[in-house]
């Protein structure tokens, strides 16, 4: 359990109720970190820092188009540990999760990468692909145990009680709700489901939630805020305005103002 | 079946073998995970239901034809000089491969479950045209997923499942791409039923598909007692996923006097090249990066066996030296597919052709009473044009 992600949820909420994902890397090592650096002096309190893969299996097309961009520049795992390390240099507060899938986590192997994300100041990570039923998922828990940092669980639309039930017995820092059935960025999530899944798990235990998918707009974010979850997290969005805007020169800056609108509506 | 047998399934998660270097098991976001532990149930339930497993067989009669016959390639022997070599005619199934019978079965199950709608993924288009064959015949809704270029070079299969009812989604790739986009159709539609045309992908797939195929091994045990006396000494078929060879080969594991060869391309052989990793739901030998985050493609004229990695049963038994596995060129490939033609009058699929160039290698030498095997488990109509371009560049 990652003590700073403790901290961030230790107050009623979290300095903002913004979780924001990018794609490490992304489009280059250094315009990502001064991305991030950005968006942490926007309002920020916890960043996924996505690494790429290229059969991602839950990434829609803004995402797998950023993730084939970072594959391309040939920047690795090891390149986005190193990210992390610059952020944490940067930053004490802000929780930082890697993202990302286990075909890269495998050949690291494990208890590497382990070490070297504890070592550059990560709080935690989350796999997508890597639910409690796999071997690699147990072996990465319990290392992540051990060093104090925390494994985090999704729950899905699709996971009934007692899946519910053992994934929550087996997270740490927060659960992760996603609110629809969908790869990322495609359809948008309403807040009346949204509330009832957020109901469910607040109904068996006090862990924080963030709830992701389907979160567009600063609106969409304070809709789905209201919802009871701690956090909310906002991915595609970001990564598309990077995507967009790839050759601008103010990008971070720009990015930071992004971050702002939406932060200034999750305090 | 014994604690020790190779034919016992997987374990409950979907591993094959034990400790870490199990291969199989379930690598899939939540989402879909509720789904696959239904799947795996209603599979358990289905295959003790005699009125369901009755249904298949008369299906599988009636509407597939089987079982396909054991002919026995006279002229073909004769030239090698060697060895007797059965082809297992499993192009002549309707829909003209081996895919079908999983189709089948697939839908059926879907069909007990209740399901409305199908998604499918395929490279050489046969599992499309398979599975949405049989989707018009029980009247369920298909969406199949094939990647751009194998939709160009295999556009029969492409046109005879539009005349079905299906519909295309069309990716840009192959089958790898295929494969990876059909589990994000999935995840935005989990209530659909995921008919996976290979022994690849997330548990339960690769048993399911197993169980399925697995009719072809059986059927070669009755044939070859019955016109041979004996049975076969070595079984040769074309691996990409490896669906119609763990069909062929699942009845004889046991039996190691068997001799068991399967053949992948040699620009996606990712058993012999390929090392283990975790990609599309399962763990399972792949060519990939080093660091394990770019699958590598090469490409083969044979879009149903150009695929990165290979089922993961396939890599347990590689790993047990239960089974060899080699690979086979283009140009060995339609070297097999010109003797074929030209001695037995058969226009094969170019996946088969890839054990068939491995037959040629083996039969030679070999006694009159060593009997050869080979799964032929497609034909080559969707592959023709393939096969002009390259007369008169790569053969006569």
């Amino acid at each position: 359990m990652s003590e700073r992600l403790n901290k961030i949820f230790s107050k009623k909420t979290p300095k903002t109720k913004l979780v924001a994902y990018f794609v490490g890397c992304y489009p280059t090592f250094q315009i990502s970190l001064d991305v991030i650096k950005e968006a942490i002096d926007n309002g920020v309190s916890i960043l996924e820092v996505g690494f790429a893969t290229s059969e991602a299996s839950a990434e829609g097309k803004i995402i797998k188009t950023a993730h084939d961009h970072v594959l391309n520049n040939n920047d690795t795992l090891l390149d986005v540990i190193k990210l992390v390390k610059e952020i944490r240099n940067y930053n004490q507060d802000v929780g930082i999760i890697l993202m990302g899938y286990i075909a890269n986590l495998y050949k690291h192997p494990i208890p590497k990468f382990v070490e070297e994300i504890t070592e550059a100041g990560a709080d935690g990570c989350l796999v997508v692909d890597a639910p409690h039923e796999l071997k690699e998922e147990n072996i990465l828990r319990n290392e992540l145990n051990n060093k104090g940092l925390s494994l985090i669980k999704l729950v899905a639309p699709t996971t009934n009680e007692t899946r519910l039930k053992e994934i929550i017995k087996i997270s740490s820092g927060f659960l992760y709700q996603v609110n629809l059935s969908g790869v990322t960025g495609e359809k948008s999530a309403h807040q009346g489901d949204v509330n009832a899944l957020i109901k469910n798990i607040r109904a068996i235990t006090s862990l924080p939630v963030c709830s992701g998918f389907g979160i567009k707009t600063p609106s969409d974010a304070k809709d789905i805020a209201k919802t009871g979850c701690d956090a909310i997290v906002v991915g595609s969005t970001f990564v598309k305005y990077i995507q967009d805007n790839i050759d601008d020169k103010k990008l971070p800056q720009n990015v930071g103002k992004l971050i702002k609108s939406f932060t200034n509506e999750l305090k | 079946m014994t604690k020790n047998s190779l034919k016992n399934g997987p374990d409950e998660l979907g591993y094959y073998g034990e400790g870490e270097s199990a291969m199989g098991g379930m690598a899939v976001g939540e989402t879909l995970m509720p789904a696959l532990h239904e799947l795996n149930l209603a599979f358990e339930d289905a295959i003790k239901d005699k009125a369901f497993l009755d249904e298949f067989a008369y299906y599988c009669k009636h509407y597939i034809g089987r079982p396909s016959p054991l002919y026995y390639a006279e002229n073909l022997s004769n030239k090698l000089g060697g060895a007797k070599i059965l082809f297992k005619q499993e192009h002549l199934n309707h829909t003209g491969s081996h895919k079908i019978t999983n189709s089948l079965f697939q839908v059926l199950l879907a069909k007990r479950m209740g399901k409305k709608n199908l998604i499918c993924e395929s490279g050489a288009g046969q599992h499309y045209s398979a599975t949405a064959a049989v989707a018009a015949k029980f009247g369920i809704p298909l969406i199949g997923v094939m990647g751009e270029v194998d939709i160009k070079r295999v556009n029969q299969n492409i046109i005879k499942a539009k005349h079905y009812g299906a519909k295309l989604k069309a990716v840009p790739g192959t089958l790898k791409e295929a494969i990876t986009d059909a589990i994000k159709t999935w995840i935005t539609n989990p209530d659909y039923y995921y008919v996976c045309g290979s022994a690849v992908s997330s548990f339960p797939f690769p048993k399911i598909v197993q169980f399925a195929q697995s009719i072809i091994g059986r059927e070669i045990r009755e044939q070859c007692l019955e016109q041979e006396k004996k049975l076969p000494n070595m079984i040769i078929g074309c691996v990409g996923g490896g669906s119609n060879f763990i069909g062929s080969i699942h009845e004889f594991l046991d039996e190691t006097s068997i001799k068991k060869i399967g053949v992948e391309a040699a620009e996606t052989a990712a058993l012999t090249h390929g090392t283990p990793n975790i990609m599309q739901g399962m763990k399972s030998y792949m060519l990939a990066s080093s660091d394990g985050s770019k699958s590598l493609g090469g490409s083969s004229l044979g879009a149903g066996i150009q695929y990165f990695g290979v089922g993961p049963q396939h890599s347990y038994l590689k790993d047990q030296g239960a089974v060899t596995y080699t690979s086979a060129t283009d140009k060995e490939i339609l070297n097999a597919y010109k003797v074929v033609a030209q001695s037995e009058g058969i226009s094969s699929a170019l996946e088969p052709m890839a054990a068939a160039a491995e037959v040629l290698k083996q039969a030679k030498g070999k006694p009159k009473d060593f009997i050869i095997v080979l799964s032929l488990c497609g034909r080559g109509e969707k592959d023709l044009d393939t096969i002009e371009e390259h007369m008169g560049k790569d053969f006569e």
